[in-house]
């Protein structure tokens, strides 16, 4: 059995397994948007250190946070459906958060999906706000303004920094170091779609041995960010029953 | 006809004033600009201005509840740090600045020396946090205040809501903090024909409006910009001011140009406090000030006062002090109420 469908039967057991059965009641007029945080072919647990890289060295995820927002179905690239008030912080050790129903009660048919990653700068500049975007989430820069995007700490046998910690905090609402990033994919006028984002292919992006930390708006969080983006794929999505 | 069509426009105009749905108003003084806030999204009430003070003189808010607000922002001061070059919180840690005076917030952009907060409603989270102010987070002082018998009563009252938030507790400072309006000082009285300057002050506003009004803007005494005025650099801070916050070159040495409104009781003066006296500031202006790529432009030639002029000019700056807003006890520490929450 190849790496991929390991990966693709580990995912799609998780969203169905500890999603839906859960709080969130759906119906056919509902999307089901899952982001499932894994790490390879296993799902991220927090604090568990069993995690080997693919040089075979041992990683521990302590926090791993990211902000979804402005969800939109497309049609032929024209926006057909979008969720309101849509900011979701999906928190590796909140397994409801990976989970998302959006309304469609008009059954409108689309073929993409589009989010951001991160908050956008309007948003950023309107004050305080609750929900996901409460700073009690503790995704909120306090010595300046603005969201932390995404967030992943953790230890790393090849960290050479204090206690093998790393930590990428990484956001900024503004040129040239605005942050967001803006993520599309096709799907087929579907009811379920799930995607993860995979820690590792993010972490292979970086030697951590010497780049171990970024805190602040920078150019470096740009770069990041982009990183981040490209680590998310999609593992399944199916038409409503 | 026309007559009345004037007089009603300008009504209109001196009328301005944000009202909430409980009637709360936040009055716009004559001729001020609208300000920057958006009332819209955080509307004024009575109760959540009380509760918006309560939390402003609590020291719950810090690690050990020993700091609040008002210990780096006091009434007296016009809500700075008087006495202190550089402000001091918890376990009698040292800052780098000196605390900024709050007054007129509903017409500032940014806060902050450097202007690392872009609303008001996010202000109070850096000093909550900062370890040398009150070395706190905002979660755990939620969990505080929830905790006690008189916040959630208090918070209901306000929002309607006893499930304490992030958002209720900053909205809350925040419309506390928009009621600090200064503008009954000598100088608004002249501006509105109700007195009239003396000889002395009069010299000192017209060298006023050639030397210093071009970043002292009237009538909030302040054009809102970030300026280098030419101090040289503490070299026990290394603070680069808006630098730190855009790493722009272009922004070395950039600080917010403060208001001047009541200077009289804002000192020390300066981001570092490095000023005890308005006679050290306009000797800075006039024979102190560093040449830099940064530096502004109204600065790049030497401002010429003989000591006579630098008098007068103090003379108008005193006309800035305010005592009906240094002394107003709707600004003060709120006795009691907290206790009497409790007992409800």
């Amino acid at each position: 059995m190849t790496r991929l469908s390991i990966t693709l039967i580990i995912i799609y057991c998780l969203a169905f397994s500890e999603a839906f059965g859960q709080t969130r009641l759906v119906n056919a007029s509902t999307i089901r948007l899952s982001i499932i945080p894994t790490y390879g072919t296993n799902a991220v647990v927090i604090g568990d250190s069993a995690f080997r890289a693919k040089d075979s060295h041992n990683v521990q995820i302590e926090v791993l946070k990211f902000y979804v927002s402005h969800i939109q179905f497309l049609k032929n690239g024209a926006v057909v459906l979008e969720e309101q008030k849509s900011f979701h912080l999906i928190d590796a050790a909140v397994k409801a958060s990976f989970h998302l129903a959006i309304a469609n009660k008009q059954g409108i048919e689309f073929d993409a999906v589009r989010f951001h990653l991160g908050i956008d700068s309007a948003t950023s500049v309107s004050g305080a706000m609750g929900g996901d975007l409460d700073p009690t989430k503790g995704m909120y820069w306090t010595w300046q303004s603005g969201y932390v995007n995404f967030k992943c700490e953790g230890k790393s046998d090849l960290c050479k920094a204090r206690n093998n910690e790393f930590q990428f905090h990484l956001g900024g609402y503004r040129q040239p170091y605005y942050c967001l990033q803006t993520l599309t994919f096709p799907v087929h006028n579907l009811n379920e779609i799930i995607l993860q984002f995979n820690a590792e292919t993010f972490l292979n992006h970086i030697d951590v041995t010497t780049h171990h930390h970024v805190m602040s708006p920078n150019a470096e969080a740009v770069r990041l960010s982009a990183m981040v983006a490209n680590s998310f794929s999609m593992v399944k999505s199916n038409s409503a029953k | 006809m026309k007559t009345k069509i004037i007089l009603c426009f300008a009504l209109g105009i001196f009328a301005v004033a944000f009202r909430s749905a409980d009637g709360e108003r936040f009055e716009v003084p004559v001729h001020w600009q609208k300000p920057t806030y958006d009332f819209r999204k955080n509307p004024l009430t009575g109760n959540t201005i009380a509760l918006g003070r309560a939390l402003f003189y609590d020291p719950i808010l810090s690690r050990n509840n020993t700091i609040s607000c008002a210990s780096c922002h006091s009434q007296y001061s016009a809500f700075t740090h008087g006495d202190h070059a550089l402000s001091h919180g918890i376990d009698d840690r040292i800052g780098t600045r000196n605390a900024p005076a709050l007054m007129n917030l509903a017409w500032q952009r940014s806060f902050m020396r450097d202007g690392a907060i872009n609303h008001l409603d996010m202000q109070a989270l850096a000093p909550i946090s900062n370890p040398t102010e009150m070395d706190e987070n905002i979660a755990h002082v939620v969990a505080k205040l929830q905790a006690t018998k008189a916040y959630p009563k208090l918070f209901y009252k306000a929002f309607g809501d006893s499930a304490i938030s992030g958002e209720h507790t900053l909205k809350a400072i925040a419309q506390f903090m928009l009621t600090l309006v200064s503008s009954s000082a000598k100088y608004d009285s002249v501006m509105r024909k109700q007195a009239v300057f003396s000889q002395q002050e009069r010299k000192g506003y017209l060298l006023f409006q050639i030397h210093c009004s071009a970043c002292h803007t009237e009538p909030l005494f302040t054009n809102h910009a970030f300026m280098n005025n030419g101090l040289p650099v503490d070299t026990t801070l290394r603070d680069m001011g808006r630098f730190s916050i855009t790493m722009n070159a272009d922004d070395s040495l950039k600080f917010a140009v403060p208001t001047l409104r009541n200077i009289e009781f804002s000192y020390p003066y300066m981001h570092d406090g490095r000023f005890k006296r308005l006679s050290d500031v306009l000797h800075h202006y006039t024979a102190g000030v560093v040449q830099s790529s940064t530096l502004a432009k109204e600065l790049k030639k030497p401002i010429a006062l003989t000591s006579n002029e630098k008098v007068d000019i103090i003379a108008f700056l005193l006309t800035l002090t305010d005592k009906t807003f240094l002394f107003n006890p709707t600004f003060s520490f709120p006795p009691n109420m907290i206790e009497e929450a409790a007992k409800d």
